[in-house]
């Protein structure tokens, strides 16, 4: 009962959100939200170069400027580790048992090539822009 | 705490498989770890309220779940235009034999207002079921697809990944049928194959579907289908449903690109079976009297006559058919030959 009412509250909630959101936030919500999938990867595998568990990684992403939600990271953690970019172990750590994560041996030439390709993305769209203000 | 607890089931109540308690156990521990810093840095312990508002912000335990699976989408967006192209086409074939056969049910019958609405209501649901087949099909391919890319790799081609067009192979191809068949031609011949099997597993009990209107002459005649038809119609059945079979093969392990001209002259080898079945029919007999005792005197003579043409027919169609076989099996062999030659 308690969740049923917990879940359409939050549906209704959610849906007045979106509603009150103009049709440019709402545009402009899609197209960030797009244009940060990629970039939540890399900054996930950039950070796991170091070992953390999934509430350290957030703290430490969230410190440098990366927030992220938990329904996203901890996922993304999940399907990283199944395309093998990242490997994973239990161990106990203030009387808890946490789920580490580190960037595996075959993540992190594939971390390389993200980053070059990022570097390189970021070098078009700055010429691209540079461009523009010029004409 | 009680609350997490409660919403940490709900999630695991959303989730499939193994892998269950695993993710529910790593869910836990985050998010104790992030209330245990919540707490400390408040130095008491949440309210409810706090509790609730923090819970809500997670996110709903049905959405949580849902980041959790690998698919959430019966057609992706590679699948979709080809599943769309193939709808639209099913849906307009299936539009179209419904209205046939409903016109051909209501010149047959006695026609009346009563019967043109009933078949205009039948005709949402014949609609729906040729789109939930489509659509499982499709979803059953999306699904293969998901779990081994490599054998559908096919489906992804685009523009620049397509071969360069070579308009003397070509040519060649054209000279000797082998055409390269497209994924969208495969699922066409498959859903296609599949509403001809159902359309042959309905003609006993409705003959119309066969012979439209001379359906009713025939059963009035004093004549009838000898005994063989029906090994005859259960052999067809069978090689109909071994063809549309294999081709299911091919597209659940993604081959449906090759044609093979063995494959053709299995399938024609196929066919000869029934049409040996007619041939060697117990006395030639493909047609009978109903009432022999009554009739017999009169027709037995046409009888007999239809049932010698009849026989010519079918000997004239299955030397027909073998000699496609051997027509396709040296021309296989002559291909092959020249391949190697190359």
């Amino acid at each position: 009962m308690y969740l049923t009412a917990y879940t359409v509250c939050h549906t209704v909630c959610f849906v007045q959100y979106e509603e009150t959101m103009t049709l440019t936030e709402n545009l402009f919500e899609n197209l960030r939200l797009e244009l940060r999938r990629g970039c939540l990867t890399l900054a996930v595998l950039l950070q796991l170069r170091e070992e953390h568990y999934g509430y350290t990684l957030r703290k430490a992403l969230a410190a440098r400027g990366m927030e992220i939600d938990e329904n996203t990271l901890y996922p993304l953690l999940r399907r990283l580790e199944a395309q093998g970019l990242l490997t994973s172990e239990w161990r106990e750590e203030d009387k808890r048992n946490k789920r580490f994560y580190r960037l595996s041996a075959e993540g992190a030439p594939v971390l390389e090539l993200l980053l070059a390709e990022w570097q390189s993305l970021n070098t078009a769209i700055e010429t691209i822009r540079q461009q523009g203000k010029g004409e | 705490m009680e609350s997490l607890e409660q919403y940490l089931e709900a999630v695991g109540r959303h989730l499939r498989g193994a892998r269950r308690d695993d993710i529910v156990a790593e869910l836990r521990a985050n998010l104790e770890a992030q209330l245990d810093d919540k707490q400390a840095e408040l130095g008491r312990l949440l309210t409810a309220k706090e509790m609730e508002d923090w819970l809500k912000q997670l996110g709903a335990p049905l959405q949580m779940a849902a980041r959790y699976q690998a698919q959430r989408y019966l057609i992706g967006p590679e699948m979709f235009p080809i599943y769309w192209l193939v709808m639209e086409r099913a849906l307009g074939w299936a539009a179209m034999i419904y209205a046939i056969v409903s016109l051909v049910l209501l010149a047959t019958g006695t026609p009346n207002a009563q019967a043109v609405v009933d078949a205009l209501v039948r005709l949402p649901g014949v609609l729906l079921w040729v789109a939930a087949w489509v659509t499982l099909i499709f979803a059953l391919i999306e699904y293969g697809s998901a779990r081994d890319p490599q054998k559908w790799q096919g489906l992804a081609e685009h523009a620049a990944s397509l071969p360069k067009i070579d308009l003397a192979q070509r040519e060649r191809a054209r000279r000797h049928g082998k055409h390269k068949r497209t994924f969208a031609h495969a699922v066409a011949e498959a859903v296609f194959g599949f509403l001809f099997l159902v359309w042959l597993l309905l003609i006993p009990q409705n003959p119309w579907l066969m012979m439209g209107p001379g359906a009713a002459l025939w059963k009035a005649s004093p004549y009838a289908l000898a005994p063989a038809w029906i090994t005859f119609y259960w052999w067809v059945v069978a090689a109909h449903a071994v063809q549309l079979a294999w081709l299911c093969v091919e597209l659940a392990r993604g081959t449906w690109q090759k044609k093979h001209g063995l494959r053709h002259a299995a399938v024609k080898a196929i066919e000869l079976i029934p049409l040996n079945v007619l041939l060697y029919a117990p006395g030639r007999a493909l047609l009978v009297l109903r009432n022999p005792l009554r009739d017999g005197a009169q027709l037995g003579a046409t009888l007999s006559g239809w049932n010698e043409g009849l026989h010519k027919a079918i000997l004239v169609i299955a030397v027909l058919v073998a000699a496609q076989i051997v027509w396709t099996l040296v021309n296989q062999v002559w291909m092959r030959g020249r391949d190697g030659a190359q």
